[in-house]
């Protein structure tokens, strides 16, 4: 019986208005995740601080939606019976296994996505050499646009055999931090004070229990490294509070003496305002923490 | 305590909590241990008042220090010799700018505060002790901190007619259907260790489900709906309150369709919204200060669009905000994130 039913399946019920009508019900699903994205994605963004929490509403009601679409085709349109259920199912996996399978990884992959949440829509996360603002989690792939506005599609897949750093991980707050490197004959405490008021004062800065900041002294040969660790309130706002923060403390700098690092007299180092880390030699870490 | 010790000065209104919690400080101030006070509020909210009413009761000498205008010479902030008195310290958030080595007159009046054998009352705009708070911990430096409380529609009512004879006002109601509604924002306020949190609430007016299903008129009065509407418009804001009441006033007769709702609708950039949080956290500043505090280079075009959409006003070279708008430009800022 199951072989008279499967071989029925196609001739009997697949004719041009069941293609029709599984067109029509995909266009509709599709057509209703837009205009889902496209009222989330404006609520969102008046809801300022709570943000990402209605972004990360978006992938899961997508699967929502394309699964009650595959749903409805298959039950209703194609009205399989439970065995032919069972058999299409059957031959659903064979496709998948042989054909169709880094699809399928995806789709998981976005599925566990969803429900896990590694990152959500408005995270700023790198991925598979990519860092970028998550604009969107879909069904094949996860959308992030770079600081240079690039839009980078991601394979959902990623996520099983890569790491994937999120740096706000699901809050609009994210840590930024700021390496300012100095000449080791100035006077670090004065640098050290000027970076921490350039930091709380900041337009960008965000600063509470939860999300303190911190200003670190580091020695190494032929520089001092001043590191600022500090919140902006908007994830959106990373460049421009490093941008700001560092324009700032440099131009009290220089007011207060403080120079940058000289070129080191064997050549080891150029010039610089931000050289590699090279070899460590004395650490002294100071944290400052008002 | 007395009876005559618990009468609120002349003129006061309200803040009956915070003056008795004053004045356990002052007693104890007497019997030798020094706790530090800051009063904080919002803006228009009563703390010159606050403070002047506690001058009044105040058992021991006091010396005055009224800031006007961002701290510039040290000397403004030079505390009495000797020990024993009560300085009171009006619009301290005046002592600090938010910019690089802005924070040096602040830094030297939090200690002359803990090291003088005076017992200090401050007064701080709420949004800069936020700041304050988190930036350089503030509150470390005073063991007593008074958050002025948002005043109920019968507190404003009272603080409002007090100015006014018996019948001399004449309440009319055209009070919409809008206006006598059964579910009213009204939110809840309660002090957990000396906060005053206001949650969020709803108010059911049980009296007129009643009255609907006896198909009987509202027993609410006229004035009670005026006031009622003044507060929530004001959002508690006793200052903001007097304001939009005599707006509204038609003298002698007042409507609830006199009182205007806040018709603004607040469209910011970023940078617009981080000058504005400074005018809002320093209750006054110059443009001059301004610009060097924003580090803006558009300031004057800024505060241009400012003052169009009717959010500051501008006062012999200050610039303040309009009352009016205070309601708005909190929400507003709350949600840029620009005000904690």
């Amino acid at each position: 019986m199951v072989e008279t039913d499967l071989v029925d399946v196609p001739l009997k019920t697949i004719d041009p208005g069941t293609v029709l009508s599984a067109i029509l019900i995909i266009l509709l699903a599709y057509l209703l995740t837009r205009v889902i994205a496209y009222l989330l994605t404006w609520l969102a963004e008046r809801a300022g601080g709570r943000r990402i929490t209605v972004k990360m509403l978006l992938p899961l009601l997508k699967f929502i939606i394309y699964g009650v679409a595959v749903y409805f085709i298959l039950a209703s349109v194609l009205q399989l019976s439970s065995t032919q259920l069972v058999a299409f199912s059957g031959v659903l996996g064979a496709v998948l296994g042989f054909g169709l399978k880094d699809l399928f990884a995806n789709i998981v992959g976005g599925l566990v996505i969803s429900v896990e949440q590694p990152y959500q829509i408005g995270d700023k996360v790198r991925i598979g050499g990519y860092y970028g603002e998550v604009t969107d989690i879909g069904i094949r792939a996860t959308r992030l646009v770079t600081p240079d506005d690039n839009l980078v599609s991601a394979p959902n897949y990623l996520i099983f055999n890569q790491a994937v750093a999120s740096a706000s991980s699901g809050t609009p707050e994210m840590m930024v931090v700021i390496d300012l490197f100095i000449d080791p004959d100035s006077d670090a405490g004065t640098g050290l004070e000027i970076l921490k008021e350039a930091v709380v004062t900041s337009r960008y800065v965000y600063i509470s229990r939860k999300y303190p900041y911190t200003v670190l002294l580091q020695d190494f040969p032929y520089y001092r490294r001043l590191r600022a660790k500090a919140y902006v309130h908007d994830l959106r706002h990373e460049f421009e509070f490093m941008s700001e923060v560092t324009r700032r403390a440099w131009r009290e700098f220089e007011q207060q003496g403080i120079q940058a690092p000289r070129a080191p007299i064997m050549g080891e180092l150029q010039t610089g305002n931000k050289p590699e880390a090279g070899a460590d030699s004395t650490q002294s870490t100071t944290t400052n923490k008002i | 305590m007395s009876e005559e010790e618990q009468q609120l000065p002349a003129g006061l209104i309200g803040f009956q909590d915070e003056l008795a919690r004053i004045r356990e400080a002052i007693a104890a101030f007497e019997s030798g241990e020094k706790l530090d006070i800051a009063i904080i509020a919002e803006p228009f909210a009563g703390r010159t008042t606050f403070l002047n009413a506690i001058e009044q009761i105040a058992t021991r000498k006091t010396v005055k220090l009224s800031f006007s205008s961002v701290i510039t010479d040290r000397n403004e902030i030079s505390f009495p010799p000797g020990a024993g008195e009560i300085v009171l310290c009006d619009n301290c958030h005046f002592l600090y700018r938010r910019t690089i080595g802005g924070f040096k007159h602040l830094d030297e009046f939090l200690t002359a505060v803990v090291t003088s054998e005076h017992l200090v009352i401050t007064t701080w705009n709420v949004y800069s002790w936020r700041y304050l708070k988190e930036v350089c911990a503030i509150d470390k430096f005073f063991p007593i901190t008074i958050r002025l409380p948002q005043f109920s529609a019968a507190a404003l009512k009272e603080l409002i007619l007090s100015d006014y004879a018996e019948n001399e006002l004449e309440f009319e109601d055209d009070s919409t259907p809008e206006e006598k509604r059964i579910i009213t924002r009204q939110p809840i306020s309660f002090t957990v260790r000396n906060k005053i949190l206001a949650i969020p609430f709803f108010h059911i007016d049980f009296a007129r489900i009643k009255a609907m299903f006896s198909r009987k008129e509202g027993t609410k009065k006229t004035e009670d709906i005026i006031f009622e509407k003044i507060g929530r418009i004001a959002g508690g804001n006793p200052g903001v309150a007097k304001l939009l009441w005599e707006k509204s006033l038609q003298y002698p007769v007042i409507k609830p369709s006199f009182v205007k709702e806040c018709p603004l609708k607040v469209e910011l950039d970023y940078h617009e919204s981080f000058l504005l949080s400074l005018i809002l956290s320093m209750d006054a500043l110059t443009e001059p200060e301004l610009y060097e505090i924003s580090d803006e280079s558009e300031v004057e075009t800024m505060l241009h669009r400012l003052l169009r959409q009717r959010l500051i006003v501008e006062e012999h070279g200050y610039y303040k905000l309009d009352p009016e708008a205070l309601s708005c430009i909190v929400s507003a800022l709350k949600k840029t994130g620009v005000i904690w």
